[in-house]
């Protein structure tokens, strides 16, 4: 019986490369749109101006609170009623970057708000413009409260792009439900699906280690 | 009264929306629409033989994914297959993505509400089935108080069960007919409840008299393709094609290699 | 599908979406607890010097956030009773959501207690504070204001991930949409209606974070 079923999966891994490649790209492309604009909406949330602050905040909060799925629903089964037509790839690729930056967002804004103030006060003694201010002093030490948290939220991402699977994408989980349609072992099947994800995530996590090691060698070492 | 003030804003906010979208509504034909484009747009759901499967090397197949094969053909034009999970299956065909809709779906008057349905081109029912060598031997030990039962969330098997067992414990599990079996194959229900169709392609995964499946129906189910009531065209083309495929022989070759038998497991 | 959105239906599936509510909140509340301890104890062990807790510590966090709760979820549900332990689908469900949010919340935490500069420590070392004291007055007051957004943050994902048990047969909140949608064929009242009870749960931990940031804020001050 398990023979059986662990040749039939043998034979379907053209199609779990197929599922494995999407994922991969639909990560990777959202992530690296999604880390510029979650910085630079949390840049601007945390610069001095009200509207524009609260208006960022009001989108973080929508996007945070309601599920990835019914996001995905409105770009690509709703917009096409106000005329703007997208091809699954593209709506999935808007979707996961709308959703990375607005979670990253959060987390820079929790990282500069981490900073001091007297060292912004410090800064702004010592005449450096607005933006030397960000890149010199402020961001540097950000970064630190940042990085765990923003790889973290990454191997999050990667996996919550299973969901475009709703719309017609073929990524790993997909080819995981088309598989135990054939081969009926649900442990088997989503074991080897779950292996498939850790050998994306594991690397990204095994950089987060190493920045953090990196960065925090003036920090840290609290022994409980 | 607040509420039912927000109930009318939010109505009208609707009703805008649909005067926006009118204007891209009205077009020509669907039939010419698709002869022009030269292409067949299909959503499927791939919940499992014998209706719609995929390969081992990613080539869908099955008994509903080779009549819209023939549809496609007897147009004249290419197939395009879009393969939703059971959430974007029906916003795919009510956003228009999607010409037509082939599932193994039961047109229920409900839904029939929403989408048009062709005349049932098969006719199916829930059958009940548990683990050959468990204690649920019969239909009537199912019916026993806590008994555990999985359905597939959403199907008529599920309302099905919730009337046949009613002191029965339902379960009801999502990602198609192959995981009912798993859950009672593994003891996480003792009796499921599935079309019977279905249930005897996808139990051909695994070694014969695994699995006990009852003789009688719960009950008798058409199974229909499904299009937009705005498109009245292609509604009367897919009926006069099921027709067709009725009086010259090609549905009962397909219905008997896909479902009738298991003929198609030596070819996939 | 908007222009015939239908309010009248989704009113009349209301008892259902608060049933699915109340328990998409209980079963969320308790993973939530769960998953505290469960990172609690991880992160105690993750910043012990000596290997022998802290690797398994590390390969635990490191298999959990690498791999989709998915599979998580179905190799609890169907692996544990291939070992003899056959638990009901509520039961599984809590325990995974713990075990899964767990490992996140073990590296929040350790975020936080990292980011308080090391000179603060030892200065509490030096004006000869007990390990206790020096926890409790100095390191966590700090860790926790630091670690209250990104822990809402895990707490909104754990809440949405809920959703992942109606595939176990656990009806909770996005289930009740999905049957609007599949036995209505109504998709745009289901998806929309379940998105706003979600943003309801939203801006009630956001609130609830906000509450208690403030306390912890005036527990720092007092320090």
């Amino acid at each position: 019986m398990i023979w059986q079923q662990l040749q039939s999966l043998a034979g379907s891994y053209p199609l779990a490369l197929r599922g494995l490649g999407m994922t991969v790209l639909l990560s990777l492309i959202s992530l690296v749109l999604g880390t510029l604009l979650g910085f630079a909406l949390g840049i601007l949330r945390t610069g001095g101006n009200r509207l524009i602050s609260g208006l960022i905040g009001a989108w973080v909060d929508l996007i945070r609170g309601t599920p990835f799925l019914v996001q995905i629903f409105l770009i690509f089964f709703i917009l096409p009623e106000f005329g703007i037509e997208l091809d699954a790839f593209t709506a999935g690729i808007i979707a996961l970057t709308n959703l990375a930056a607005c979670f990253i967002c959060e987390i820079v804004v929790a990282g500069i708000r981490s900073v001091p103030t007297g060292q912004v006060e410090a800064a702004l003694a010592s005449g450096l413009s607005r933006w030397q201010r960000m890149r010199q002093v402020v961001l540097p030490q950000a970064m630190r409260i940042v990085l765990p948290p923003l790889v973290g939220q990454y191997v999050l991402l990667i996996k919550d792009s299973s969901v475009v699977s709703a719309i017609g994408l073929t990524d790993l989980t997909r080819v995981g439900w088309l598989v135990v349609q054939r081969v009926p072992n649900g442990l088997l099947v989503f074991f080897l699906v779950g292996a498939g994800y850790f050998i994306v995530c594991y690397p990204l996590i095994m950089l987060a280690r190493r920045l953090e090691q990196r960065m925090g060698a003036a920090h840290g070492e609290v022994q409980l | 009264m607040k509420i039912a003030r927000l109930f009318i804003a939010g109505r009208l906010f609707i009703a805008g929306l649909a005067l926006a979208g009118l204007t891209a509504a009205a077009s020509a034909g669907t039939l010419d629409d698709i002869t022009k484009r030269g292409e067949l747009r299909v959503a499927v759901q791939t919940q499992g033989p014998p209706f719609s499967l995929v390969g081992a090397n990613g080539e869908r197949t099955g008994s509903s994914v080779e009549l819209a094969e023939l549809m496609a053909k007897e147009m004249g034009v290419k197939i395009t297959f879009l393969d939703f999970d059971w959430d974007g299956l029906i916003p795919a065909l009510l956003s228009g993505k999607a010409d037509l809709l082939v599932a193994d779906m039961t047109p229920t008057l409900a839904r029939g509400m929403k989408v048009a349905f062709t005349t049932p081109y098969m006719y199916t029912g829930s059958t009940v089935f548990t683990k050959a060598d468990s204690k649920f031997k019969t239909t009537e030990d199912c019916k026993a108080k806590g008994t555990k039962i999985a359905v597939l969330l959403g199907a008529t098997g599920e309302k099905e069960a919730k009337n046949a067992f009613p002191d029965a414990d339902i379960k009801s599990y999502k990602g198609g007919g192959p995981l009912l079996l798993d859950a009672v194959n593994n003891g996480q229900a003792d009796c499921g409840v599935n079309d019977v169709s279905a249930v005897k392609g996808q139990s051909t995964a695994y070694p014969a008299g695994t699995f006990t499946i009852m003789p009688d129906l719960l009950s008798k189910e058409p199974l229909a393709f499904a299009t937009r009531y705005d498109e009245p065209d292609l509604l009367i083309w897919m009926n006069l094609f099921l027709n067709q495929v009725t009086i010259d022989g090609r549905l009962q070759k397909n219905l008997d290699y896909w479902v009738n038998s298991d003929a198609w497991k030596k070819d996939h | 599908m908007l222009e015939n959105f239908s309010f009248r239906t989704i009113v009349e599936y209301l008892p259902l979406f608060g049933q699915g509510l109340v328990t998409t909140v209980w079963l969320s509340a308790l993973s939530f607890v769960g998953a505290l301890i469960v990172g609690i104890v991880l992160c105690a062990m993750n910043l012990q010097r000596g290997w022998l807790f802290r690797a398994p510590a590390k390969a635990y966090i490191d298999a959990v956030r690498a791999t989709p709760l998915l599979a998580q979820l179905y190799f609890l549900y169907f692996g544990l009773p291939r070992l003899g332990f056959v638990l009901p689908e509520l039961v599984v469900g809590i325990l995974a959501l713990s075990l899964n949010s767990g490992a996140y919340i073990a590296e929040i935490i350790r975020a936080g207690i990292l980011s308080i500069p090391r000179g603060q420590v030892e200065a509490s070392v030096a004006s000869g504070m007990t390990y206790v004291q020096r926890m409790r007055l100095v390191v966590l007051p700090q860790a926790f204001k630091v670690t209250i957004p990104p822990l809402l943050g895990q707490a909104i994902v754990l809440v949405k991930d809920s959703a992942l048990l109606s595939l176990i047969s656990v009806s909770e909140l996005t289930r009740a949409g999905q049957l609007l949608a599949s036995d209505r064929f109504m998709p745009a009242e289901g998806f929309l209606t379940i998105a706003a009870f979600y943003l309801l749960l939203y801006y009630g931990l956001k609130g609830l974070a906000g509450l208690s940031s403030r306390w912890l804020g005036t527990a720092g001050a007092r320090t």
